[in-house]
């Protein structure tokens, strides 16, 4: 699948190279099950963010969140930071996919003068709407008639049986290994165990360890799946020039990508069954920001699964297409000595399941040269997003 | 929560969108939406085809297909699968249009017997939960040939 394949395509974006930054960043604590609701938390990373980028709320003339997930959104802002100014909104922010758009909405908001501060929020609290038998992803899928009739009486749910049967697929058509798999988990882990607010801070995984877990849905094993977490974070886009004036190094959007698959959103149809949109996303991002992957210091990506990693690795372009599993072996996607060091923070597996949008936040932080697993010299960070028939792609870099 | 049926997890066999695939399975027959216009298979249901909003009639397919993809389910996602696990739960593609899979049981084969891509024909049998007593619906599933 390349491209020029039919089953998908890029969406036309401006080029936006260089004229926004992200110039501060926030987050919660990141839990289990904490008792709070989604909009406390996300008050909170909102609040940081603003305070990190040198700002206050008054400041802030724009706002994206997502209309999915609308936990924090404008009304929330104004009421929890008692604020009334005008401000330009949109639902298409937050976390997941949109972790990586939003920057691109906020640059055509500041270059059109509708805003020059833009906060994008994702909070989540899953874990404790969990405790309660209450949301969840779950609930997000069986709700939908068709999945409802044609897939869960067939016991095809939830995710990990839809991430089950990708990765067999994978293995069938690429002879893709359960210890490559493992690589991938163990490498979050062994990042998570650096990062002292990770969720899985503390509780090392060997591959051994990994080959041990228990199937959910073989192939797919409990340390292939990600965490359910509460936790929350944002950050503020504002131009270069401003970003410069403010307290933080500036993390320059340098270019953005947009990817659908059109077999629409169930994972049992997508034509192009182990392949992400990244193949439609990745090329352009790194077309507007004339870079290519062998550039690319950091690469965080959305990984519900470890096959989702697998997946965009291969699609991102960082090697061929089916040749993720030997890529992946040993230590290439460490911090400190791999060719590709990768979710530096431990991602959705190990760090916490707030979709995406730590992601972008670690992102930033390894171009401040701040992380906690840092990765010398780290001058071009790349988060890809995914939602299955939707992927998106996200280079920031150093202020050069 | 949106799911208010109490015979959840069965099919809605009411549910107009998928009504007639029901139907079929209970009178044995396997059954998919077909472009009154361009001939082409349009999976899941929908109200036209997709591709020239041509009128849809479910039409009958030979039930033979190929074994794309599967999963040894092991851990109880939903209530009413407690006493199913381990269960085979795959993906199969259908001969006249392997872009058209099932999601679908494959059943008396063990499942460490299971080949990718091995030819399958389709079989009728009922669906039961004993979360939902006293209820079944006939559905197509799979056996290896
Ligand atoms: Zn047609």
């Amino acid at each position: 699948m390349s491209e020029t394949a039919d089953w998908g395509h890029a969406t036309d974006l401006d080029d936006i190279r260089a004229q926004v930054a992200i110039a501060g960043i926030g987050e919660t604590a990141y839990t289990k099950a904490s008792g709070r609701t989604a909009r406390e938390i996300g008050a909170e990373a909102a609040e940081r963010a603003i305070a990190d980028a040198g700002l206050t709320p008054s400041d802030i003339d724009g706002i994206t969140w997502s209309g999915a997930f609308a936990d924090f959104d404008v009304d929330a802002f104004r009421e929890h930071f008692g604020t009334s100014h005008e401000m330009w909104t949109s639902p298409w922010g937050g976390g997941m996919a949109w972790a990586a758009t939003a920057p691109y909405l906020a640059a055509r908001a500041i270059r059109e003068g509708e805003a020059r501060h833009v906060l994008n929020v994702f909070p989540v609290a899953w874990a404790t709407q969990r405790a309660s038998m209450t949301g969840g992803p779950g609930e997000v899928h069986a709700a939908q008639s068709l999945k409802q009739n044609l897939e869960v009486p067939f016991g095809w749910f939830p995710q990990p049986v839809y991430f089950a049967s990708i990765m067999r697929r994978h293995m069938i058509e690429f002879g893709t290994l359960p210890s490559q798999f493992g690589a991938i988990a163990v490498a979050c882990r062994r990042h998570a165990n650096l990062h002292p607010d990770a969720v899985m801070h503390g509780r090392p995984m060997t591959l051994d360890d990994y080959l041990a877990a228990p199937y959910l849905a073989e192939p797919l094993r409990l340390l292939d799946s990600c965490l359910i977490s509460d936790g929350g974070a944002a950050y503020v886009t504002t131009s270069v020039e401003r970003a410069r004036d403010l307290p933080h190094a500036p993390a320059v959007v340098r270019g953005v990508g947009e990817g659908y698959s059109a077999s629409g959103t169930h994972w049992a149809l997508q034509r192009a069954f182990t392949t992400t949109p990244q193949v439609f996303s990745a090329p352009r991002a790194f077309a507007m920001a004339g870079l290519s992957p062998a550039d690319v210091d950091v690469l965080t990506v959305y990984d519900p699964f470890t096959v989702v990693s697998m997946m965009q690795i291969e699609d991102m372009g960082f090697c061929p297409k089916g040749e993720a599993g030997r890529f992946v072996e040993g230590d290439t996607l460490f911090h400190d000595s791999g060719k590709l060091p990768f979710n530096t923070h431990g991602g959705l597996l190990s760090h916490a399941y707030v979709l995406g949008i730590a992601h972008v936040v670690e992102c930033v932080k390894q171009l401040r040269g701040v992380a906690a697993a840092q990765v010398p010299n780290c001058e071009v960070a790349v988060y890809g997003g995914y939602t299955g028939h939707m992927a998106s792609t996200l280079v920031l870099t150093k202020d050069r | 929560m949106a799911i208010k049926r109490d015979d959840f997890p069965l099919p809605d066999v009411d549910d107009p969108l998928t009504t007639p695939f029901f139907a079929g399975a209970a009178r044995g027959e396997l059954l998919i939406p077909r472009c009154e216009t361009c001939g082409e298979y349009v999976w899941y249901p929908q109200e036209a085809c997709p591709r020239d909003g041509g009128g849809l009639t479910w039409s009958a397919v030979s039930g033979r297909g190929t074994l794309f993809t599967w999963a040894v389910v092991r851990r109880a996602f939903l209530p009413a699968f407690a006493d199913r696990v381990p269960f085979v739960t795959a993906l199969v593609a259908l001969d006249e249009d392997p872009a058209v899979r099932l999601c679908t049981y494959v059943v008396d084969t063990a499942p460490e017997q299971l080949v990718a891509d091995a030819p399958v024909a389709v079989c009728f049998r009922p669906l039961e939960f004993t979360t939902v007593p006293g209820r079944s619906v006939i559905v197509p599933m799979f056996t290896l040939t």
